[in-house]
């Protein structure tokens, strides 16, 4: 059955407070942050701790409280990051309750008072905010996104129409950031054997390439009940792209083309 | 230990499920008018005799209704209990088993209002 519950070594604890300000700070100055942490190496349980950042001294962004915290407070702090302009998708996180990019979310956007970051829902826990991907990196090469041809490779470059090249887009930027997958309840309970959104809209990229000459191999290997069909249309995927993607109707276009071929 | 890339091909894709995409959609569309139908039906027989009831069902026009009614709506809970039980049930015995329970429920829930319909609508 799905679990609905955690399994015992993974209930989180009650975690450390690391820098309380003191009385009388100067109010909004310092905002506080609840952290999901988690070390595979002490045999512990993960905990929240939590930390004040002086936001007099830091960046807007939530990846700028995070820098800063393991900068000034906490060096062991883990997590992923690279461009800090949500091109590259490597600091995709759980904040405030949504997926999405620390980079490119406002600290003030942030609902509560205290801001809490845990890393990507449902994926095994490498350590505090960095996610195992290799699920999901597996699944992004069964579709095989690359251009698959069986013409003669022209001279210069495979042409396309400025038309056939608009249908691209709302597709090409995805960056495979994981935060429409990982906030899809299907995706959470049969996340080995169904393709998720994000390999779902990369899948579709390929189907409607004009120069892709195996679309009709590609439906083949994404028709079955789960790879295509698990997709409820709960819409969550849509809802959390931090690109301002549809992944939803991505994988509807592909249930529409599979629908037409028969 | 299995790669990564072994696991999630699994057993392949199965090549086929579009068709209960369909037919699920289709008997969603169906649904709605027919359901329709019997609401108004219902309503517009409150306080109505047993045998009135009974005449206005063995009308054929509303027979055939009710009978489209009742498998659009059996064929959509069967597919719909299916979808319910391949998402939380992962255990194989239980899977299986379920998965038989909701055809065979479905199955018996059709063909007991049709018979029923069909006695009505011949008068037996």
């Amino acid at each position: 059955m799905v679990q609905f519950t955690l399994p015992r070594n993974s209930k989180i604890t009650k975690g450390k407070a690391w820098n309380p300000p003191a009385k009388g700070a100067e109010p909004g100055r310092w905002r506080e942050y609840r952290i999901y942490r988690f070390d595979p190496e002490t045999g512990e349980n993960p905990r929240v701790d939590t930390y004040w950042v002086d936001m007099n001294d830091c960046g807007p962004m939530i990846l700028d409280a995070l820098l800063w915290i393991k900068n000034k407070i906490d060096p062991t702090l883990t997590f992923r990051r690279s461009c800090r302009e949500g091109v590259c998708g490597s600091c995709s996180m759980n904040i405030d309750g949504t997926n999405t990019l620390a980079c490119t979310m406002h600290a003030e956007e942030a609902r509560g008072a205290a801001i809490a970051v845990y890393p990507l829902p449902h994926m095994p826990v490498i350590k505090d905010l960095v996610p195992d991907m290799t699920q999901f990196y597996a699944q992004h090469r069964e579709i095989e996104p690359w251009l698959k041809t069986d013409s003669p490779t022209p001279q210069k470059e495979w042409r396309q129409s400025h038309e056939d090249r608009e249908k691209l887009d709302g597709l090409y930027e995805c960056i495979l950031c994981a935060c429409c997958s990982t906030a899809c309840p299907s995706y959470w309970w049969n996340g080995d054997r169904y393709l998720g959104p994000a390999i779902l809209l990369q899948a579709n990229r390929w189907v409607e390439d004009s120069r892709d000459e195996r679309t009709g191999e590609r439906l083949d290997d994404l028709e079955d009940p789960f790879r295509l069909y698990r997709c409820h249309t709960i819409l969550n995927c849509t809802k959390a792209c931090p690109k301002g993607l549809n992944p939803a109707a991505a994988i509807a276009n592909l249930k529409r083309k599979m629908v037409e071929r028969t | 230990m299995a790669t990564p890339l072994k696991r999630i091909r699994g057993l392949g894709a199965a090549h086929h499920g579009t068709e209960t995409f369909w037919r699920q959609r289709l008997t969603a569309v169906a649904n709605v008018p027919l359901l329709i139908f019997l609401i108004w039906f219902v309503v517009s027989h409150v306080g109505a005799s047993y045998d009135k009831v009974r005449e206005c069902l063995a009308n054929p026009i509303v027979a055939v209704l009710m009978l489209a009614l009742i498998w659009s709506a059996a064929i959509h809970m069967r597919i719909g209990l299916r979808e319910i039980i391949e998402d939380y049930v992962h255990t194989k015995m239980c899977k299986t088993v379920s998965l038989m329970a909701v055809t065979f429920f479905a199955a018996l829930v059709g063909l007991a209002s049709t018979l029923a319909i069909l006695k009505i609508s011949f008068g037996s």
